[in-house]
């Protein structure tokens, strides 16, 4: 946990308080009476109370909870399921797991209040293998909630039984997106299907299905008990309560944090992650995970909440946040954040399966010094037809990373192309080792390091290195004593 | 009543249509697709359809695919705005980063595939996006004798994958791999032939590239025209749409918009064709000289026929004389059969194909309803509850209907399986009721006991539309259940909660055959199974009744048409003096006969006993399908006069007196009836074979020439005098059968009827009748000399006797006949799968390889007939139906002995 400054605990309050492994210490501080709370209420009330507290999906999209369980609930059927989703698959965000792995009971009690509202018996738990010891904690609070009659029959003696099992996905991201998720609990293929229908209509096995996010589920107990009115009142207009972020990158502290929203960008970052390492300067910091965009300077003072961020090109995400400093390419930072979307990608629809792979190759050409103007309209272009026409919400996210550091780093990207420069210095292609011939002292040193022997020169005389020959591996550069070797 | 504008003009619609359904209505084909297609789901993974969708006029625009967004009231469509032309060019030139460039356009002289075709729709041939990785070199397999792929063109449309799911539902292609790499597999990364694909050719079908094709590569072939007909292999009554060039069929593909088989064929219907100009074509008459076949012209045939009928009738009188008509053969020859047999050679001896299938169920469903066919349309399956199956096993015989069975289990409708053999729809069902070959009357006698019993009746049903319940209900509660229980090796719990299931289904519909009626006891089991849907009061609506699974592509319509002993063209009583006089006006004959006559079995009888001294066979190989081949032999050496009407040279041809070389349906028109009383068009695709004749030119040939004026053979002709003589014809006419035909009783206003008996039967009330379980002879007689059980069936692959398919590629697919056998039975004898084994009967033996599988249980064997060399029927028995003789092909009593 980063510092405490500016931050409140919702989502987290019990993280690193109580044992997660003993049931009692939940119930001592408070857990299972928000749901023996909910029962004396109608679903209704639980519904109404949901939906005044503003509450939204915190997985990313940021669809109002609430109503998400009122049309779940208005489906007819015989059998309803609710679903936590916590497939956490975005790359350094880890407040999903942190919450199963120190405070499981609030997600079982919030999916049993959301079954409650619902009219589902039956809660699954879809989270990924790669996560043992959340698995094992949920387990150890499932029996407990059982045996204390939590979960079951008649929950607290009312006309109520809810169960919970889990389901294990194998660490595709595309299953965090719902419909991808209850295929994948099917047995199927982790693929995104047409909607509608939704799965409040049809969803696991075409019954009337309510998906939340881990995180979304951990608010749940403490609106019920402190009230609609009291988390209303933290955050913006349309974004209530706190968020919790995966602060990374190069920030002088790093972790979890659990800000209001509406915090803004420089607090996060200068206040609470403690400014940029090394003194370095602040570039720029990705938000949303791979699906989100990049926002610089001009941003910092906007505060944190959904629209704030889409209408500044990035999203919400699940709520990684990479912090990134001079140091950084932003070609390459793209680059890497495709190379992962290409990776995850399920494949199914056309723009995403291949307008992202060709993102990709367009943006290592330019990486390896090879691109041209040309390229960056195609850049352009194919991510914006991959945006507005692909499937699921992966891939009309993925050009994301793209399209935000071209439209804040547009030089950088002309500076790979026309100058064949990469300014942050970063793109090996395109740095070139150079000796310089004042400063070298001809002790040989640097050419014996070099593996491919690039570097020639008499004893005691300036050296040189053949760019046709050298494959930048830096072993010079780290080796010479005199700091006579640049990085042009 | 919604209203939505399509680039700005504005139209009206109604119910819950995606946009693109929407557009394709109002405006026409105007949004380009790839990945969607009409008989498959949408899937929305093309996203060449996308179209810009504001909610209100001028608000703000949105992409949206059009194949899977619901069109809404108010909406603004814009299928060609510069942005979705611009993005679909995009999408197209992404699909070409990792598309062969040489397969951009049409090959030498081949049709553009759909894919290109959309490629120059969009003016799209070449990629901006050159790709560093591509997946354009797979290794193609080509192995399989008709289905073949290059995988290097496949542009992950996933339709063939999506087409083998739900329109097959065999789950052979799949997707392996995910983004960038994913790719098309077969099984588990096999081949198709290694794969346990069916040859359906669905995939092919719905490939829009040249990624998966076919040996004919059928959709790329130009032609001269394409001509839609009626595949002639089941009842099922596929349509064809086949392609023409220089008088050559092409290929074969499925109609997208067939009601009967929307894209979708067996690998008979699609692919076995090549016999119709398979050199063994018999090509010109026949006539038996000094004991060899010499070839003779067709008036010197004719006039041997015509003096040798007329002698022997003069001599012996016509009833000397029988004929058998062919059920593959089309309405309107059998008619001219019927006819002949009875205006000119004046005897009723007349009987068809049906006698060896479904005489039973005819016999069986006139006593319980009063007609004789299918109560239901197969596309009930899609509003029925509960899907009850016994005696058939559809995904083999009548593959078409057995996918959409099978499509709809899948979809969580009940499904219960009757049958002695774990079938494809076995497996899947939730009840399997694994009885005892030869039990179907105990069984069936069981579930309307716990009907009875447990009360899931329904009362007002029976009240109103049923008589004989009391008496049923009085006898069925005497019967010994556990007795029962164990004649059929069936848990009776088991039978209780499959009944319960049928009764509380809402719409539970059954489906029966050869299973059912080739049996001691046929007709009653029929009667039973009639029962039971009377108890439930699953009669007379959609997604309910009792539906024979025909077994010939007209085996229906030669029982309209009067190919029976018993009865004239449209089901009418030959010794009925009303009838009689009917007949002989429409004929415009003195006199008919007037007593029944001989069913199959009996003119071998009297071929034997020298009392029938000549028969007609129209069609039919009876030396390898009908039981007891050495019986047959000796009942055809026993003819003075043999007539054989034939595609090529069969084991029953041989023993002919003439030979007469006939037409093949592709070669012909008229019209077929299939196993839901639907009429179709049969046209004439290609010219016949030079030497032969259409069935019915023939006969109409030899009515002429033995003096009844019969005018020349041609559909439409002879459909209006059958309208005239069939009352449930009435209405039908060449021209409006359409391309979907027409389900009988049609009236005189054109009206076709999907269900029958919705508000009272022919017979006024429909009738209950009880049989108590009765041994069959055959197991009595020879059990103890021969313990195991024999029940014969068929393979996908073949149909019955194989003349027309082991013609065809399909030998390559499927080359031989085998014996199932339980792994216990076959540990007892000494037998592994590949063993030679000798099957011995009480009438003959015979070799044939064995397959061990728990497909069947303990002292259980199966086989197919479709192969001479084993030709099984050699151990098939004399044991009929009582009711109208149908050969007991299921119960055959036999001992299986190791080595060869």
């Amino acid at each position: 946990m980063a510092k405490d400054k500016k931050q409140i605990r919702i989502a987290l309050r019990n993280c690193g308080f109580i044992n997660p492994e003993n049931i009692d210490e939940y119930i001592a501080r408070d857990g299972y009476q928000a749901l023996g709370k909910a029962l004396e209420m109608t679903p209704e009330e639980v519904i109404d109370e949901i939906k005044k507290s503003g509450l939204r999906g915190r997985g990313g999209g940021g669809f109002p909870t609430g109503l998400k369980w009122e049309l779940t609930r208005k489906v007819e059927a015989e059998q309803k399921y609710v679903v936590c989703n916590a497939d956490e698959g975005d790359p350094g965000a880890f407040m999903d797991r942190s919450i199963l792995e120190g405070d499981p009971h609030t997600v079982l009690e919030a999916m049993a209040i959301n079954g409650y509202c619902t009219g589902a018996s039956k809660g699954l738990i879809y989270i990924r293998a790669e996560y043992p010891l959340a698995i094992e904690r949920l387990k150890i609070a499932i029996g407990q909630a059982r045996e204390y009659g939590l979960l079951g029959d008649k929950i607290f003696g009312k006309d109520f039984s809810f169960d919970i099992e889990l389901r294990y996905g194998a660490g595709a991201f595309v299953c965090g997106e719902e419909t991808a998720l209850i295929h994948s609990m099917e047995g199927l293929r982790g693929e995104p299907t047409v909607k509608p229908p939704f799965p409040s209509e049809s969803g696991y096995k075409g019954a009337p299905t309510n998906v939340n996010n881990v995180e979304t589920y951990a608010n749940i107990p403490v609106i019920l008990l402190k009230g609609s009115g009291w988390f209303a009142s933290i955050g913006t207009e349309k974004s209530k309560g706190t968020k919790v972020f995966a602060l990374a990158g190069k920030v002088n502290n790093v972790g979890l944090i659990e800000v209001p929203m509406g915090t803004t960008l420089r607090e996060v970052i200068f206040d609470i992650g403690g400014g940029i390492k090394s003194g370095k300067k602040f570039k720029a910091v990705q938000t949303g995970g791979p699906s989100g965009g990049c926002l610089t300077e001009k941003h910092l003072d906007i505060p944190i909440d959904y629209d704030n961020l889409i209408a500044s090109g990035s999203m919400m995400g699940s709520g990684g946040m990479i912090v990134m400093d001079e140091d950084d390419c932003m070609v390459s930072v793209a680059k890497f954040y495709l190379d992962f979307t290409v990776e995850e990608s399920c494949g199914k629809c056309a723009p995403c399966r291949l307008g992202n792979k060709r993102l990709y190759e367009i943006l290592d050409t330019i990486t390896q010094g090879k691109g041209t103007e040309d390229d960056l309209f195609k850049l352009r272009n194919l991510g914006n037809v991959i945006k507005d026409t692909s499937l699921c919400g992966l891939g009309q996210t993925s050009p994301n990373p793209v399209l935000s550091t071209m439209e804040n780093f547009y030089d950088e990207y002309l500076a790979h192309v026309k100058d064949h420069k990469c300014p942050a210095g970063q793109c090996k292609a395109l740095m070139s080792y150079i000796i310089n011939p004042d400063a070298c002292v001809g002790c040989t040193l640097c050419a014996r390091v070099c593996p491919v022997d690039a570097i020639s020169g008499e004893k005691k005389m300036p050296h040189v290195i053949d760019q046709s020959i050298c494959i930048k591996c830096g072993a010079c550069f780290e080796k010479c004593k005199f700091g006579a070797i640049f990085i042009e | 009543m919604k209203t939505i504008y399509i680039n700005n003009n504005k139209y009206n619609f109604e119910g819950e249509p995606t946009i693109l359904e929407v557009v394709r209505e109002k405006a026409g084909d105007i949004i380009p697709v790839i990945c969607h297609h009409n008989t498959l789901e949408p899937h929305g993974s093309c996203r060449i359809c996308s179209v810009d969708v504001a909610l209100q006029k001028d608000g703000p625009r949105k992409v949206m695919a059009s194949c899977h967004t619901p069109a809404s009231d108010g909406m603004h469509i814009f299928t060609d705005s510069e942005r979705v032309v611009k993005l679909r060019k995009n999408i197209a030139e992404l699909v070409l980063s990792d598309y062969p460039e040489d397969k951009t356009e049409a090959a030498k002289n081949k049709l553009p595939t759909e894919f290109q075709r959309l490629l120059e729709r969009l003016g799209v041939y070449k990629t901006r996006y050159n790709a560093k990785e591509t997946h354009t070199d797979q290794e193609k397999d080509t192995l399989h004798p008709y289905i073949k792929s290059d995988l290097s063109q496949c542009i992950r449309c996933y339709r063939c994958v999506r087409a083998c799911d739900e329109i097959q539902g065999k789950f052979i292609l799949n997707i392996y791999g995910r983004g960038y790499d994913n790719r098309i597999i077969k099984d588990s990364d096999s081949s198709f032939t290694d794969s346990e694909c069916v040859s359906c050719g669905a995939c092919v079908q719905a490939c829009p590239t040249g990624a998966i094709y076919d040996l004919y590569e059928s959709k790329i072939q130009p032609y001269d025209k394409i001509v839609h007909t009626v595949c002639t292999y089941c009842g099922v009554g596929c349509n064809l749409e086949v392609r023409v060039k220089d008088g050559k069929i092409m290929g074969i593909e499925a109609p997208d918009d067939a009601e009967v088989n929307a894209a979708h064929t067996c690998i008979k219907g699609r692919y076995a064709f090549e016999f119709y100009n398979h050199p063994d074509r018999l090509t010109t008459p026949l006539i038996k000289k000094n004991g060899r076949q010499v070839p003779v012209s067709w008036d010197e045939a004719y006039d041997h026929i015509a003096n040798k009928l007329n002698k022997i009738k003069e001599q012996y009188g016509p009833d000397a004389i029988g004929g058998i008509s062919s059920s593959r053969c089309t309405n309107e020859e059998n008619y001219l059969m019927q006819k002949f047999m009875r205006a000119v050679v004046g005897t009723n001896n007349i009987d068809g194909c049906a006698r060896v299938c479904h005489a039973p169920t005819a016999y069986g469903m006139q006593k319980a309803f009063g007609t004789g066919a299918a109560t239901n349309s197969i596309t009930d399956l899609e509003h029925t509850d509960c899907i009850l199956v016994i005696g058939a096993n559809p995904t083999s015989a009548h593959p078409v209907t057995g996918s959409k069975i099978k499509q709809q289990a899948m979809k969580g409708k009940t499904l219960i399986v009757i049958d002695p053999v774990k079938t494809e729809l076995a497996e899947i069902a939730d009840y399997h009721l694994q009885l005892r070959p030869g039990t179907n009357i105990a069984l069936l006698n069981m579930f309307a006991y716990y009907l009875i019993k447990n009360d899931l009746l329904d009362h007002e049903f029976i009240k109103n539309r049923t008589t004989g319940f009391e008496e049923f209900k009085e006898q069925i509660l005497k019967v010994n259940i556990d007795e029962y229980e164990r004649i059929t090796t069936v848990d009776k719990h088991l039978v209780e909660k499959a009944a319960e299931a049928f009764a509380k289904a809402g719409n539970a519909m059954s489906f029966h055959g050869l299973g059912v009626t080739e049996h001691y006891t046929g007709s009653r089991t029929v009667m039973l199974l009639a029962n039971i849907s009377m108890f439930t009061g699953n009669i007379g609506r959609k997604g309910v009744g009792v539906n024979p699974l025909r077994g010939q592509n007209n085996v229906q319509g030669a029982a309209d048409m009067g190919v029976q002993p018993h009865q004239g063209a449209g089901y009418l009583d030959v010794n009925d003096p009303e009838i009689q006089k009917y007949y002989k006006e429409k004929y415009g004959i003195e006199t008919i006969p007037e007593k029944e006559g001989l069913k199959i079995p009996e003119m071998f009888d009297g071929a034997i006993n020298k009392t029938v001294k000549a028969m007609w066979i129209m069609g039919e190989d009876v030396m390898q399908t009908d039981p007891n081949t050495q019986h047959v032999r000796k009942a055809l050496e026993g003819l003075d006069f043999l007539v054989v009407q034939e595609l090529f040279p069969t084991e029953t041809s041989k023993m002919a007196d003439v030979v007469l070389p006939a037409a093949s349906f592709f070669e012909k028109e008229g019209t077929f009836t299939n196993g839901e009383r639907r009429i179709q068009k049969v046209n004439k695709v290609v010219e016949p074979i030079e030497g032969t004749k259409a069935d019915g030119q023939i006969m109409v040939d030899i009515m002429n020439r033995m003096g009844y004026p019969q005018k020349g053979y041609s559909a439409d002709v002879l459909l209006r005098e059958i309208a005239d003589v069939v009352p449930f014809f009435a209405g039908v006419t060449w021209e409006n059968l359409g391309t979907n035909g027409l389900q009988w009783p049609v009236t005189k206003d054109g009206k076709d009827t999907k269900i029958l008996h919705s508000k009272e039967f022919k017979i006024g009330k429909g009738q209950i009748h009880f049989f108590d379980f009765e041994e069959t002879p055959e197991l009595i007689d020879n059990r103890d000399k021969y313990p195991f059980i024999l029940t014969t069936g068929r393979n996908l692959e073949h149909y019955n006797s194989g003349t027309m398919t082991r013609r065809t590629p399909n030998k390559d697919v499927l080359t031989e006949d085998n014996l199932w056998i339980n792994p216990a039975d076959a540990k007892k004898k000494g037998i592994k799968t590949g063993d030679r084994v000798r099957l011995i009967s009480a009438r003959g033996e015979t070799y044939i390889k064995a397959f061990v599988t728990d497909k069947v249980k303990e002292g259980v064997l199966r086989s197919t007939f479709h192969f001479p060399e084993v030709s099984i029927n050699n151990l098939t028995g004399d044991i009929g139906d009582i009711e109208t003789l149908t050969p007991e092909y299921k119960v055959v009593a036999v001992d299986v002995v190791a080595g060869g």
